[in-house]
């Protein structure tokens, strides 16, 4: 079992759930091997959807610590090493990248130059879609994310030892044009990894829709986590209720975003009614059409009427719920964007989506955990810790 | 639980309002510029915006009775300035709303110190923009066809139409902002009326104040009413320039459909909305005196917004530039380039300029902390917004699908005049807004001030003004 120490905020002997993610992550590799030998355009596929869950939820927390600096928040310092810990999955990530690589020819027809050759619209295209530049861009996108989580991180860990005002004024100073560096890289990421899967079809709003959707299961993954913490008895005092009832409205708020950029990239695109747009919603409403309303009413409608209320934010049941029911449609959301470029129907080969889920996960929430084992779970310097912990919501 | 917090110094916790004052200082300052007599100024500034919507008027009327043709419409520029000025003002609406609702739910409390005047902004300019879609239907008297008539009359609105979508987005968006302006102002109104010395004033502001006594529940259910309202208006933020965006983007017209619209619309709005109370603040800052009301550090704040959504504006051209390029759509590829490089390339530079240069300044604290610099850039990203619209609305209306019909799209002097003329319409509400009703909520600022913490225990000692005592 967890052992926790009262006065440093750390966990201790915490070997067991890191193991078991551990093994989960072994059994899902295991599962993704299978799968790699049985069907490997599949594979590829459902590595790329479960790499798009992990890597979205550590932008996501990415997102947040820096919005956290950035904004000089107080109420969710307790939380800040949450996040922090969230985003330096991404440096893990990064290594999982390099089987996509080796997956473009499955995953990008645009990657064939026989197919580009024979499609006038992708030769218009080929500047830019192209194997070599896709993984310059994508090497210049991961290391732009891996300084500013490293840079973050160590300068907070820089001040659990000691605390300097000098730290505070470095986290801002590296959020701000972190920030805009965030927007371009996760967008132009969205539009590389995701968008171009049908490398004809196009839409503005697309790197809005998937930043939308890594920011609220972020949130939902803090809150998960912190909630699971909480009922083994840890962090009781300091990650109270009150932060959960903001944490609850940061769930409503962006489900409400991720419905506002989901239905203003679908009505856009429903009323122009220009065939070569409307065609990605026309695969998803043939062949995806339970998968589609799914996502219109489990990842909109149930968590608004759930959330809306003020009592379900202060009620950790509803609230642990919830946020694992948002980190599924969250997945269900990608596999909806990704898997129709694949094949018509869903479902065919779920057991290898699962098992690239396990085996990403797996290993990505080992990862997670050693950090969080290995550092105080609050930044215990920072001074508005205590004033973080009084936070009266409302 | 043992924390070991060093008691470090916060610098963002600072007095919200500055010069140490007490509640009495506050109602002094506040009300004083109602109750004391008419400034000079204050005459000579009315009669020149007086005269500038006196412009306006009498342009309309000859527009109504000349007809539409007297701007510089033509066919494919069916739309010119008329509505390049609705979404304008439109847009700079939304600062006030984003001030007084989403501000206030995210437990900003700098907010009180200008959320009363940029409120009112909020109105006047959704009043300006109001009339524009309303005059430029050339038949006005059919204008009621946009309007949800019941069936008796034989009309069925076009419920696909985002005209039917603009009044009913509009139209909510002026209610709710007309509410939380003025249920937000009762407690101050029943201040003034308190304090009035002459009988005709005390009878007018008493009627508005509603009856408040500041009671111990009429404070409670004031509180309830303000929360619930600032929630319904938060939506409005995001929902109204939502759909004026949709009158272009959903549409089939190269560089009018985009799905980026509505979230870009929205912060080009806010960027421009900051922008303007900004430029109003300033100047009430300086003319009413009020520095300790509205700090270098409020300014500093609103400057940090105003960059946060200039980025965003600038993130929606690059995107949109970029997926003009990447549709291969010859069309679209045509429409960004043209923009740039065409006959509107000086619009659309001056765009660039002031939305995306400008802005840039605010990266440093020394800029967002000096009035004279922030002045002149937030007057420069209202020029830059109003063109934005510009380009977007002429720049891919003259030049469509029929080569053989473009034509350059020259702007007449009731396009000038009438543009002029809607900010004389709304300099002119604001004029009479700062002298009748209290500019900053009193109240509001009260409860930030050090002496209303519980727990203050400064040397002052509490002063208790009855009725103006926050909860």
């Amino acid at each position: 079992m967890m052992d926790f120490r009262e006065n440093t905020f750390r966990l201790s002997s915490d070997r067991n759930f890191g193991k078991a993610a551990l093994m989960v992550g072994f059994v899902g590799l295991a599962g993704c091997i299978a799968g790699f030998a049985i069907d490997r355009d599949h594979f590829f596929f459902s590595y790329l959807t479960a790499y798009a869950f992990w890597l979205t939820i550590g932008l996501g927390g990415l997102f947040f610590t820096m919005l956290h600096h950035l904004t000089n928040a107080t109420w969710s310092v307790v939380l800040r090493r949450f996040s922090e810990n969230v985003m330096m999955v991404l440096l893990f990530l990064a290594i999982l990248f390099i089987p996509i690589i080796a997956g473009i020819g499955n995953l990008y027809h645009w990657s064939h130059h026989e197919i580009v050759a024979g499609d006038p619209v992708l030769k218009e295209k080929s500047l830019y879609l192209n194997t070599g530049f896709f993984i310059i861009r994508a090497v210049i996108y991961v290391g732009i994310w891996l300084f500013l989580a490293r840079g973050l991180y160590k300068t907070s860990l820089a001040q659990d030892k000691g605390y300097a005002e000098s730290q505070t004024e470095r986290m801002k100073k590296l959020s701000a044009p972190g920030m805009l560096l965030f927007a371009f890289t996760v967008t132009f990421a969205a539009f590389d990894w995701l968008m171009s899967l049908d490398a004809h079809w196009y839409s503005t709003a697309f790197g809005v829709y998937i930043f939308s959707g890594s920011l609220l299961s972020a949130l939902a993954f803090i809150t998960l986590v912190t909630i699971l913490l909480r009922q083994k008895g840890y962090l009781a005092d300091l990650i109270t209720l009150e932060h959960y009832h903001d944490l609850g409205k940061l769930l409503f708020a962006f489900t409400v975003f991720w419905g506002y950029i989901a239905f203003a990239q679908y009505f856009l695109i429903w009323y122009a009614n220009i065939p070569e747009e409307t065609i990605w919603y026309r695969v998803r409403w043939l062949g995806y059409r339970p998968l589609t309303l799914l996502i219109v009413f489990g990842h909109f409608v149930i968590p608004f009427v759930v959330l809306i209320s003020r009592g379900a934010k202060r009620n950790l049941t509803v609230m642990k719920i919830m946020a694992v029911w948002l980190l599924f449609m969250h997945w269900v959301d990608l596999y909806w964007v990704v898997m129709p470029s694949h094949s018509d129907r869903p479902l065919v080969g779920l057991w290898i989506d699962i098992a690239a889920m396990l085996g990403i996960g797996g290993l990505t929430l080992w990862f997670f955990w050693r950090r969080m084992a290995s550092q105080p779970l609050v930044p215990v310097n920072d001074p508005r810790l205590t004033a973080s912990a009084q936070l009266i919501s409302d | 639980m043992n924390i070991k917090a060093p008691d470090a110094p916060n610098k963002s916790e600072q007095p919200l309002i500055a010069g140490n004052l007490t509640f009495h200082d506050v109602t002094e300052k506040i009300s004083g510029v109602v109750e004391s007599g008419t400034p000079r100024l204050w005459y000579a500034l009315i009669s020149i915006t007086g005269l500038l919507s006196l412009m306006f008027f009498i342009m309309l009327g000859h527009l109504f009775f000349t007809g539409i043709g007297i701007w510089g419409l033509q066919i494919p520029v069916g739309w010119g300035f008329d509505i390049t000025n609705f979404v304008f003002w439109v847009g700079i609406g939304h600062a006030g709303t984003l001030i007084s609702a989403i501000l206030f739910l995210l437990r900003q409390r700098w907010r009180t110190s200008i959320n009363r005047f940029a409120e009112a902004m909020t109105i006047f300019a959704v009043i300006c923009a109001g009339i524009f879609p309303a005059i430029h239907v050339g038949r006005p008297w059919l204008l009621f066809y946009v309007f949800p008539v019941p069936n008796q009359m034989s009309i069925w609105p076009n419920f696909r139409s985002p005209l039917l979508w603009d009044f009913f987005a509009v139209g909510t968006y002026f209610t709710c902002s007309l509410l939380f302006w003025y249920l937000g102002m009762v407690p101050d109104l029943a201040t003034i009326r308190n304090r009035a010395k002459n009988r005709i004033k005390k009878i007018i502001y008493g009627i508005f104040a509603l009856g408040w006594r500041g009671g111990n529940r009429q404070w409670r259910h004031y509180e309830l009413a303000y929360l619930l309202l600032a929630g319904i208006s938060t939506p409005l933020v995001l929902s109204v320039h939502s759909v004026v965006s949709t009158d272009f983007s959903v549409s089939i017209l190269p560089g009018w459909h985009s799905t980026i619209f509505p979230p870009y619309f929205v912060a080009g709005a806010i960027f421009s909305g900051f922008a303007m109370v900004l430029t109003l603040a300033i100047i009430a800052r300086k003319v009413f005196k009020l520095d300790n009301y509205i700090t270098l550090n409020h300014l500093d704040k609103m400057n940090k917004i105003i960059l946060v959504t200039g980025l965003m504006v600038s993130y929606s051209y690059v995107v949109e530039f970029f997926m003009a390029w990447y549709s291969g759509n010859l069309y679209e590829r045509f429409t960004f380039w043209s923009r740039a490089t065409g006959p509107y390339a000086w619009a659309f530079w001056i765009m660039f300029f002031c939305n995306v240069v400008v802005p840039q300044i605010f990266w440093s604290k020394r800029f967002r902390a000096h009035i004279a610099v922030m002045f002149v850039a937030s007057i420069l990203i209202n020029v830059g917004m109003w063109f934005e619209r510009y380009v977007i609305i002429v720049s891919s209306l003259s030049q469509d699908f029929l080569p053989s019909s473009w034509q350059y799209f020259k702007p007449t002097i009731y396009d000038i005049g009438m543009l002029i003329g809607s900010f004389g319409i709304f300099l002119t509400l604001f004029l009479l807004f700062v002298r009748f009703l209290p500019m900053v909520a009193m109240s509001e600022v009260k409860a930030v001030l050090p002496q209303a913490n519980v727990h203050h225990q400064g040397p002052e000692a509490i002063e208790l003004e009855t009725g103006n005592v926050r909860g």
